[in-house]
């Protein structure tokens, strides 16, 4: 976005500075026609003037000549002397203003021939007049005039004059129009700069909104950004929170649950007294340290074997029925106790001890599930 | 200001994993092994809340409740046992001694509650 705009910008100043530059090419090169124009003019007015004096100096010859013709004296012919030298100046003049165009070069050739024709017609009226000859200046005159050279000469200068007006009218109009153009031209230039400066102007405000516009946009996804991360951040946190707290609470149980055990089985381990935990089929499942400190026998020996195996009832229970042959069973059956009965256990050596005999049955919510066997030894170690 | 709880108890996880806990949530504790080190630090400074054991090496815990509440009769102490209670025992007889009876597979969240609820009452 930032190159575009960059080069959208290089491009709108090359063609800004391309239009001042064709705008000044344009207004110098005018402004240099119009002064050719100018020196042109000035030498062509300077011209039409000449040629008036030209006119006029023929003219005033001419006059002179024939004052002289109709009797006139020295005063006459200082008049003619002087009409003529003034022509001969104004016709060096117009020669020299119009060297330069061959055209007019020809035709003011042709009015010098004319002119000395004049000079030459009143040299010799001059003369004659001089010697008193009137008539032969009469006459000189009468030939010039048939001759039309008067009429010629001021035919040529009025059309070289009438010319040169219409070529300064022409100039003219030529001047107008070149002002014109180079006004038009400087116009339309500032113009058309200020529309592509307006432009530029525009793409600067528009690229700069722009990036207003996009940097708002920015903040506000990093905004939105920051606010998902905190939350992510505080998931992450909770759920850490939870995870430790679930583990410790894990912890805590099995804690909890292995201190309960040992609780309990130190319970049962601490009598001294034989402890023998019976399933419902009356196997052994757990025995306390005494049994093995009692009976020589250890856990491994004695585990998931008939109770029956081990330990002797010397007498049934005398509120059981005469044809119960297994009182124990009877018992668990019933979820009675058996109390102090007499009986033996049988150590590993094989002897017999004698000892009393108590029965619990094992109650777990109300059901039976087997019984606890407690041997109280008739003659304890001292 | 961090409520301050002493716990008593002669196994050394029971009282880390309660510490912990406690301690996550916001408490200053204060951890002793046996009834006279407890003795010792509720001399030093009382605490807001004692949990205590029942069974502590060299004497137990309502022995040392007893003790300490002579002095401060306020002092406000739940017993955290392993030995099971039935409720009529607990409505009874450790009513008068302690302020809440729980057993030790109460779960952590439950009991953080019964701490609670003692400290604001």
């Amino acid at each position: 976005m930032k190159d575009k705009l960059a080069l959208r910008l290089a491009a709108l100043f090359l063609i800004i500075a391309a239009i001042l530059v064709a705008v000044a090419t344009v207004a110098v090169r005018n402004i240099s026609r119009a002064t050719a124009s100018s020196d042109w003019v000035n030498q062509t007015q300077a011209l039409i003037l000449e040629l008036g004096s030209l006119r006029a100096g023929f003219h005033a010859s001419d006059a002179a000549l024939r004052a002289l013709a109709m009797g006139g004296g020295e005063q006459e012919a200082a008049a003619c002397r002087l009409a003529l030298a003034q022509l001969a100046d104004s016709f060096e003049v117009v020669k020299a203003l119009t060297r330069s165009d061959p055209a007019q070069s020809a035709i003011v050739k042709r009015l010098g021939v004319l002119a000395a024709g004049r000079e030459t017609l009143t040299t010799e009226s001059l003369a004659a007049r001089q010697t008193g000859k009137l008539d032969q200046v009469r006459n000189l005159l009468a030939a010039d005039v048939a001759a039309g050279t008067a009429g010629e000469i001021s035919r040529t200068v009025e059309k070289l004059k009438q010319e040169q007006m219409a070529l300064l009218a022409a100039r003219d109009s030529e001047a107008f129009r070149q002002a014109q153009t180079t006004r038009w031209t400087v116009w339309g230039g500032v113009i058309l700069n200020f529309v592509l400066l307006a432009f530029t102007a525009w793409l600067v405000v528009d690229d700069l909104a722009s990036r207003r516009r996009a940097a708002a946009v920015l903040q506000a996804a990093n905004e939105q950004l920051e606010t998902r991360v905190r939350e992510r951040t505080a998931e992450l946190v909770a759920a850490n929170e939870k995870l430790q707290t679930e583990n410790l609470e894990r912890r805590w149980s099995a804690q909890a649950l292995e201190h309960q055990l040992r609780y309990n089985e130190a319970i049962v381990n601490s009598l001294s007294d034989p402890v023998f935990v019976l399933t419902k089929a009356q196997n052994i499942s757990r025995v306390n340290p005494a049994v093995a400190h009692v009976t020589g026998w250890e856990p491994p020996q004695v585990i998931n074997r008939p109770l029956l195996g081990f330990v002797r009832l010397l007498e049934s229970p005398r509120h059981f029925s005469p044809g119960i042959i297994d009182p124990v069973a009877q018992a668990l059956k019933e979820g009675r106790d058996l109390r102090d009965l007499p009986a033996v256990v049988h150590d590993r050596m094989d002897r017999e001890i004698p000892v009393r005999f108590t029965l619990f049955p094992l109650r777990d919510r109300d059901k039976v599930v087997g019984g606890v066997v407690i041997l109280r030894l008739e003659n304890p170690p001292a | 200001m961090k409520s301050h709880i002493l716990i008593v108890d002669d196994e050394a996880p029971i009282r880390e994993i309660l510490a912990q806990m406690l301690g996550q949530h916001g408490f200053r504790v204060t951890e002793a092994a046996t009834a006279a080190e407890a003795h010792q630090l509720v001399q030093r400074e009382t605490p807001d809340l004692i949990i205590s054991d029942l069974q502590l090496e060299e004497s137990d815990g309502l022995a040392m409740v007893a003790r300490i509440k002579g002095d401060r009769p306020q002092l406000p102490v739940i017993l955290l046992t392993g030995v099971l209670f039935d409720d009529e025992v607990v409505r009874e007889t450790l009513s008068k001694v302690v302020t809440a009876y729980l057993p030790k597979t109460t779960p952590l969240a439950r009991i953080l509650e019964e701490v609670r609820r003692v400290l604001e009452s």
